[in-house]
């Protein structure tokens, strides 16, 4: 059974219709990607997935249960999470303190104890913040752990960001442009963050990247979206060369 | 078992100061009880607002409504029931306290409600309809006496109950802060699509907020009306709203310590220029001409300070100039001013007392700590004794 099914997804926006009748599938362990020019649909097929918007027909899967039009914070429990194209960091609180609000799903203990200082909900509070400081030494945050985490650079915000994603500990992890803003090294460094977590988090990853060279060497395969239509599906070397994909990046041929 | 043993002292030590206090001002003037209660409310519901508006960030500007509702819920209980209680006053005391909490966050619940829907400025403008919704219903509702207000028995004075509530108050807030728990209602502050998509549900914390806020305001009320005996629907305007308000402003918002400072200070400030005295024993006065040359030397003093604050990257000899530089700017434009404006006869003969120019004064400074200070007093940090290890760390140091 695949972990994830779209099956034509649509969303229209008064008479705009963003995603029209999408269908793709992803299997658990998973290296997709979800490429488009700009204004192909992609953010917004991620917003469908993770309940931002709740589609206007077809049906999304998740693990067998349809989940189009769970709230947000649902989606996020049943084991989906994701970074945000622009990046929605808390950013007043410190580069702990984000990860630790995505491991807060796995907070067990009562508000009241919280409130009343208690030794489980400080025990609690210790073991969230150890696990999200493991985090932070995955994508190696940890020496600035401390850091108000608007005080970042721009390349460790997106880290950041996929850290606090990960940390509520989801089966299917989407990463929205990952490697926008960050120069060739960062990106590198980043391709191999992203196979470890697959590899060693067992996560299924789906990405959105404007990156060519970044999404074939990453992808196993990909999707191509094109003014919200679905244009084309495959592994990267038969992506390369699709006329179609061609023709919306490059525009046709006169 | 040694976190018990800290826990039970320090809530003995907690009982033990605000007993003590009411001890030390039992021996003082009725005014200065008075202030020490209000000081004391203001406390509680500037701290309780800070919950609300600044760690979860929901723009509420009917912080007085739960105020009220507390307080007539008291009342009214107090009038019906307490006869046939038979509960000495204080123990009702509590129990009213208690009861009004409930009222209280009954109304915070109802508020919260559209907070779900509503942000900034829109949910603003509800909290405030909300306010005053309640003190006109009351004001037209003969059973709560209406506008002639509500006669209030037993009348119990306890600064030390006063001061519980502030101290409950505050510890509660630290501790939401210092445990995991707290976070949600952080995180909805600073961004509620990402909030929800790492699973918060922003819902609940915006909900709870407002529920324990209005707790304790609500508590706070049926101490105030307890100590008046005497409550009006007047006494909650929307004047209280934007005093609370200033407060978690002014000391920073989403800072526990800064609402803490800020409705001290607030509170006192008025009635320390109220009972200002000049050498011989009078109240102090100022001629027209000296005030002209207050406000034009406030005006070149802020000028100058505003330098300090405005740019992170200066060195910290740097500000301190450009403090000093502000104060003494001030202070000569202000005594060469005063010189030129006291020629003018009118000016000249005009005495102002300086206990009339109170709420003149106190908008000022507001105004000029709004000016160098936009972020409040505290910003969004906590006070905290840091500096003093670190000062005492590099004394050290040196003479080693």
């Amino acid at each position: 059974m695949s972990l994830l099914r779209l099956d034509s997804a649509t969303i229209k926006f008064g008479g705009l219709v963003a995603v029209n009748s999408v269908s793709f599938e992803l299997d658990k362990g998973d290296l997709f990607g979800l490429i488009g020019p700009n204004g192909a649909g992609k953010t917004t097929c991620f917003n469908l997935i993770t309940g931002v918007y709740k589609p206007t027909s077809g049906v999304i899967t998740f693990r067998g249960k349809s989940i189009g039009g769970t709230p947000s914070s649902k989606i996020a429990a049943h084991g989906i999470a994701r970074t945000f194209q622009n990046i929605r960091l808390f950013r007043a609180l410190s580069v702990l303190e984000n990860v630790v609000v995505g491991g807060y799903l796995r907070h067990r203990t009562g508000l009241f104890s919280a409130l009343a200082y208690l030794p489980s909900s400080i025990n609690e509070t210790n073991r969230l913040r150890a696990e999200a400081m493991e985090l932070l030494k995955v994508v190696n945050l940890a020496h600035v752990a401390d850091v108000r985490s608007a005080d970042l650079s721009y390349g460790m915000q997106r880290r950041l960001e996929i850290a606090r994603a990960m940390a509520t500990q989801p089966e299917l992890l989407l990463l929205d442009e990952p490697a926008a803003g960050m120069n060739p090294l960062e990106k590198e460094e980043l391709l191999v963050m992203v196979k470890k977590i697959r590899d060693e988090h067992g996560m299924t990853v789906l990405l959105i990247e404007h990156d060519m060279r970044f999404v074939m060497n990453l992808c196993e395969r990909i999707v191509v979206l094109d003014h919200g239509e679905e244009i084309a599906q495959g592994p990267p070397s038969a992506i390369r060369n699709d006329p179609k994909v061609i023709a919306a990046y490059l525009g046709e041929a006169v | 078992m040694n976190f018990w043993l800290i826990r039970v002292l320090s809530i003995l030590g907690a009982i033990a100061g605000c007993a003590g206090l009411q001890v030390v001002a039992g021996g003082q003037s009725d005014y200065i009880q008075r202030l020490l209660i209000l000081a004391g409310l203001y406390v509680t519901l500037s701290v309780s607002l800070n919950l609300i508006n600044g760690i979860t960030g929901q723009f509420s500007i009917g912080h007085a409504a739960f105020y009220q509702v507390g307080a007539y819920m008291a009342g009214f209980c107090s009038v019906h029931y307490f006869k046939s209680s038979h509960l000495p006053p204080l123990v009702w005391l509590v129990v009213t306290m208690v009861v009004a909490a409930i009222a209280a966050a009954g109304a915070g619940f109802v508020v919260g409600l559209p907070s779900l829907r509503l942000r900034g400025d829109y949910l603003a403008i509800v909290t405030l309809g909300f306010g005053e919704i309640i003190r006109i219903q009351v004001q037209n509702t003969p059973a709560l006496g209406g506008s002639y207000g509500m006669n209030i028995e037993p009348k119990v004075q306890s600064i030390a109950l006063v001061w519980l509530l502030a101290v409950l108050c505050v510890a509660v807030c630290r501790n939401l802060l210092k445990t995991a728990s707290g976070l949600p209602f952080l995180a909805v502050r600073e961004d509620e699509v990402a909030s929800s998509a790492m699973g918060v549900n922003v819902t609940r914390a915006k909900v709870t907020a407002f529920v324990l806020g209005s707790a304790f305001a609500g508590s706070a009320g049926a101490l105030l009306a307890s100590y008046e005996g005497f409550i009006t629907p007047a006494t909650f305007g929307m004047d209280v709203s934007f005093i609370i308000l200033t407060m978690v402003v002014l000391g920073g918002t989403g800072s526990i310590t800064g609402s803490i400072f800020a409705a001290v200070f607030l509170t006192l400030l008025p009635e320390y220029l109220r009972g200002l005295k000049d050498a011989s024993g009078g109240p102090l006065t100022l001629t027209g001409g000296t005030v002209v040359a207050w406000m034009i030397g406030v005006i070149f003093a802020v000028a100058v300070l505003r330098h300090v604050y405005e740019d992170a990257k200066r060195s910290r000899l740097n500000r301190l100039c450009f403090g000093i530089g502000g104060v003494v700017v001030g202070l000569i434009v202000q005594a060469i001013a005063s010189v030129m404006m006291n020629k003018i006869g009118a000016l000249h003969d005009k005495i102002i007392m300086i206990g009339q120019l109170r709420m003149a004064i106190f908008a000022v400074t507001l105004i000029v700590l709004m000016l160098l200070r936009p972020q409040g007093v505290f910003a969004h940090h906590e006070f905290s004794w840091d500096w003093v290890g670190r000062l005492i760390g590099r004394r050290r140091r040196a003479t080693v």
